[in-house]
């Protein structure tokens, strides 16, 4: 399966959340892979703790690949090669989690048909080989999005299923931001539609998650005034009724992960020792990702209404 | 303990949805089993609430708040809880429709029989009764506003249908209930020198009057509602009430009454169904119609639409009769210049039974009367009376002795008569145990109308002790944890229940608590003296507020221009609600009154040391 995450704006947590997901899968035994598709700035290999790709790889990343400059893509196998220790051995049971970076002195590039010739004949490689292969997009509109919704209207993709996450934090710029990425005038829907997508089944494959999102009712906010309390519960409701309004709701929404401060400071893969053992994480993040990583794959929670 | 409805209802939802779900399936049926009422009461507990109450919405997903859906993980997330709604929903229209398309109303295990040694036969079982009419009535009506809300969340077509499909299954059992309703109507007339006009005039008559004069009143109080029911055209209770001589009292019998004319109406509702009730009105029936009636014309069902233009025929129609029936009762039951005959407890039926329960039904059409005419305080407090008392009478806010007979009436409950079910097998009677809960649920009725603090606090305090009561009796372990009705908990006398829950009780409890939420929705009540002061010391606070405002305009004061900008933010803030909440205005003048009084002393201070 493909699955694609792309946010609103910048800084939502869409690469962290993304990590976190592919990681989790691997952990059940999935074979995943992560493609950084972020051309503009590629940097996932630092949220796996991969120096060697810490921001792209000059070895052959996406964008030597997808141009045609190389042959194979460079790959990064990250049980063998995160520097953090935590990641580095394969748990047992676990499947292969596989990092694709992107070229570290790469730039975006125009959506031209032989790239898209050669995005069609990676993910059917690649879906071969791995049970999920989440591709990481830049920020708002880009060539890279609109390449991929070419690729997958393309009939040779036509049996790979393939999924939309789109990503952005709880608040009113973002919700109307996120709504605009995927309904508004050359949003996800009308690229797709041109492409040749069908706008209603393609309206069916994407799910929106919420990012540092800070509940009303959680315990962590304690140490708030009541003052503020009654304020933030006050405007809960509201981005409610907003994101309702602007068809980015709970029935458009795939699963939310909450504010943890590990996650703000600094965007890591969190590991069970991080919240049981050295505690800075919170369980309530593991469980959201957890989550994510389960109904990515549940059919029930893509049906819909 | 104080009442805190959102997190009561909540707390009941959380284990409706847990008592009701058994490996993900729904399953049917309390304590007295599975009945055409029983399910709806069960349904009712959430259905109501959801439909009643903004803040228990479900037919929008997008919008259900936390909690609400934290309280029905059971059935699950915001998308699936509506879609199980709707699967249950259906079943409960496939169990309660018959084979040839008629909706069925059957009293089922709600009828007992007289004689221990025979059964309830299975043609008695099956007899329509008014109780699931009314409680179908509204559990339709809910039904119909939360789907027509729901359906346009919805993108998919095979759900569209299967909701299209509920809809006008749903819509169609409206219409049969309502049907049913205009034909267990009845109006019984009789001869004022009969035993029947002997109990009524005994009970109107509270100040010795001569009995002739006693009938002229009545008579003439009557005259409206006599020339009303004249006029009635379809169904039951068309009776010739030409000779101005007789008496008469009108409400619903217990089921369809025998040979009532068929109501033609275009509608499909099925065969019709035949009956076997008297034509004579009964008390808990009729109240229990008037109640779902009033569902028929409220705001949300004219809002949505939820009727269409045939059912809103037969809903005029029973909206003529609930006028009428209300009026009659309200009249019979506050009749005279004396004592009311309400004050008179217990109630004397005119077939000459006696008995609280009956004082407490005419009080509820008394309430519901109130609740339309807005009733002066002065009235209320008589109300407010009946109601304290029935309550002491009823051992809630009093102890019972040993042995206390009035406990029956609370478990295993009032045994109500159902005259004319012997034609088919043994005579029957019906259960009746919500005496605490109605009694609760009239209280606060007559407390949201309530126009003066101290007559709303007395009813309020009053219907907290009922509440306490009420809420003892919770179940304590058990299926029915949490839900109701262990009346062992409150009267030592009782054998402890069955732990299953009664939904006949719950559903009552669950309404009392919507409406319950809805009173504390609305704006407290404003003291017209309480605002009066208000704006009296609101100006006096500004007065001196401006005072200080020119001594403090020299360059020296702006050290104390954040002290001087806090009063004024408060000032004005207080000016914005006075209006509203005096009490709260006061409170935020107070504050800025003390500190413009601290900045007096100490000028004043340093003057004097002078």
């Amino acid at each position: 399966m493909l699955v694609f995450a792309i946010s609103d704006k910048g800084g939502t947590g869409r690469s962290v959340t993304s990590s976190n997901i592919v990681y989790r899968r691997a952990l059940r035994g999935n074979d995943v892979c992560y493609l950084d598709f972020d051309f503009g700035s590629p940097t996932a290999g630092a949220i796996f703790n991969v120096s060697t790709a810490e921001r792209g790889t000059d070895r052959g990343g996406m964008h030597s690949y997808l141009q045609e400059k190389v042959a194979e893509p460079y790959r990064v196998d990250v049980w063998t090669s995160s520097d953090r220790s935590a990641l580095r051995g394969k748990p047992p049971g676990a499947g292969q989690l596989v990092l694709l970076p992107g070229d570290s002195s790469g730039g975006e590039f125009p959506t031209v048909p032989s790239v898209v010739q050669q995005c069609v004949r990676l993910f059917l490689r690649l879906d071969e080989e791995f049970d999920l292969c989440l591709v990481d997009l830049s920020a708002g509109r880009s060539y890279a999005a609109d390449m991929v919704l070419a690729a997958t209207a393309r009939p040779e993709l036509a049996a790979i299923p393939f999924r939309w996450l789109v990503y952005h934090r709880w608040t009113r710029q973002h919700i109307i931001a996120a709504a605009g990425l995927v309904y508004e005038r050359r949003g996800l829907l009308d690229v797709g539609a041109a492409h040749g997508h069908d706008k209603r089944r393609l309206a069916e494959q994407i799910r929106f998650v919420r990012t540092a999102v800070v509940e009303p009712s959680s315990p962590d906010l304690s140490a708030l005034r009541s003052t503020q309390l009654a304020w933030l519960d006050e405007c809960n409701r509201d981005l409610h009724e907003l994101a309702g309004r602007n068809r980015v709701g709970r029935t458009a929404m795939l699963g939310k992960v909450p504010l943890d401060p590990v996650l703000q400071w600094r965007e890591q893969i969190i590991v069970d020792e991080d919240v049981y053992a050295s505690q800075i994480a919170n369980e309530g993040t593991t469980r959201a990702f957890d989550d994510l990583a389960t109904k990515i794959f549940d059919e029930r929670a893509w049906e819909g209404l | 303990m104080k009442l805190q409805p959102r997190q009561q209802l909540l707390e009941v939802w959380r284990a409706v949805s847990r008592t009701s779900t058994h490996d993900g399936r729904w399953t049917w049926g309390g304590r007295d089993g599975s009945n055409s009422i029983s399910d709806t009461e069960q349904l009712l507990c959430l259905m109501f609430p959801a439909s009643e109450l903004t803040g228990f919405k479900i037919d929008v997903p997008d919008e259900t708040a936390e909690d609400v859906l934290e309280s029905l993980t059971a059935l699950g997330d915001s998308i699936e809880v509506p879609k199980t709604l709707i699967r249950v929903i259906r079943e409960y229209l496939d169990n309660y429709t018959s084979e040839d398309g008629r909706p069925l109303f059957a009293g089922g295990s709600y009828f007992k029989s007289n004689d221990p040694a025979q059964d309830v036969t299975k043609e008695q079982q099956d007899l329509d009764v008014v109780d699931s009419f009314s409680m179908s009535v509204t559990l339709m009506l809910s039904i119909l506003g939360f789907l027509k809300v729901f359906r346009r969340s919805v993108r998919r077509e095979e759900l569209l249908r299967e909701i299209l499909d509920v809809e006008s299954r749903a819509s169609k059992r409206l219409s049969a209930a309502m049907v049913n309703l205009l034909r267990s109507f009845t109006i019984n007339a009789f001869d004022p020198g009969s035993p029947q006009g002997r109990v009524l005039i005994r009970s109107v008559n509270q100040t010795g009057s001569p009995d002739r004069r006693v009938i002229e009143d009545l008579q003439r109080q009557l005259t409206g509602v006599r020339a009303g029911l004249r006029d009635l055209t379809i169904g039951s209770g068309q009776v010739d009430l030409d000779n101005p001589n007789l008496l008469f009292e009108c409400g619903w019998s217990w089921g369809i009454v025998q040979d009532a004319p068929l109501v033609e109406t275009d509608l499909d509702v099925g065969p019709p169904a035949g009956g076997i009730a008297p034509n004579l009105p009964f008390l808990y029936f009729t109240v229990i119609a008037l109640t779902s009636i009033t569902d028929l014309f409220s705001e949300r069902t004219r809002v949505l639409g939820l009727l269409d233009d045939d059912q809103q025929q037969l809903a005029n129609a029973l909206q003529r009769r609930w006028d009428l029936t209300q009026a009659y009762w309200s009249r019979i039951a506050m009749f005279g210049r004396g004592r009311w005959p309400l004050e008179d407890i217990p109630w004397r039926t005119t077939d000459d039974a006696e008995s609280d329960y009956f004082s407490l039904l005419v009080t509820a059409m008394v309430v519901e009367n109130l609740l339309r005419t807005r009733a002066s305080d002065t009235v209320l407090n008589r109300v407010a009376g009946v109601l304290d008392e029935l309550a002491i009478r009823a051992r809630i806010t009093r102890r019972a002795i040993k042995d206390d007979p009035t406990v029956r009436m609370h478990s295993p409950g009032v045994i109500y008569q159902l005259d004319g079910s012997d034609a088919i097998g043994p005579s029957m009677h019906w259960l009746i145990s919500d005496f605490a809960i109605t009694l609760l649920k009239r209280t606060m009725g007559v407390a949201s109308i309530a126009q003066s603090t101290q007559t709303r606090e007395r009813l309020l305090s009053l219907a907290d002790e009922i509440w306490v009561h009420i809420h003892k009796r919770r179940c304590g372990n058990g299926v029915g944890r949490d839900l109701w009705d262990q009346p062992s908990n409150v009267f030592a006398d009782i054998e402890p229940a069955s732990e299953v829950p009664s939904w006949y009780f719950t559903e009552r409890v669950v309404e009392f608590l919507v409406s319950a939420a809805k009173t504390s929705e609305a704006d407290p009540i404003r003291s017209p003296m309480l605002s009066d002061i208000a704006g009296e010391m609101l100006s006096e606070a500004e007065h001196l507020y401006d005072q200080e405002q020119l001594i403090w305009a020299t360059s020296s004061g702006q050290a104390l221009q954040p002290k001087l900008r806090s009063i004024e933010g408060n000032l004005q803030r207080a000016r914005a609600i006075v209006r509203a909440r005096p009490g709260s205005a006061m409170a935020l003048i107070n504050e800025s009154l003390r500190d413009l009084e601290l900045l007096a002393l100490a000028r004043e201070n340093a003057a004097g040391a002078n």
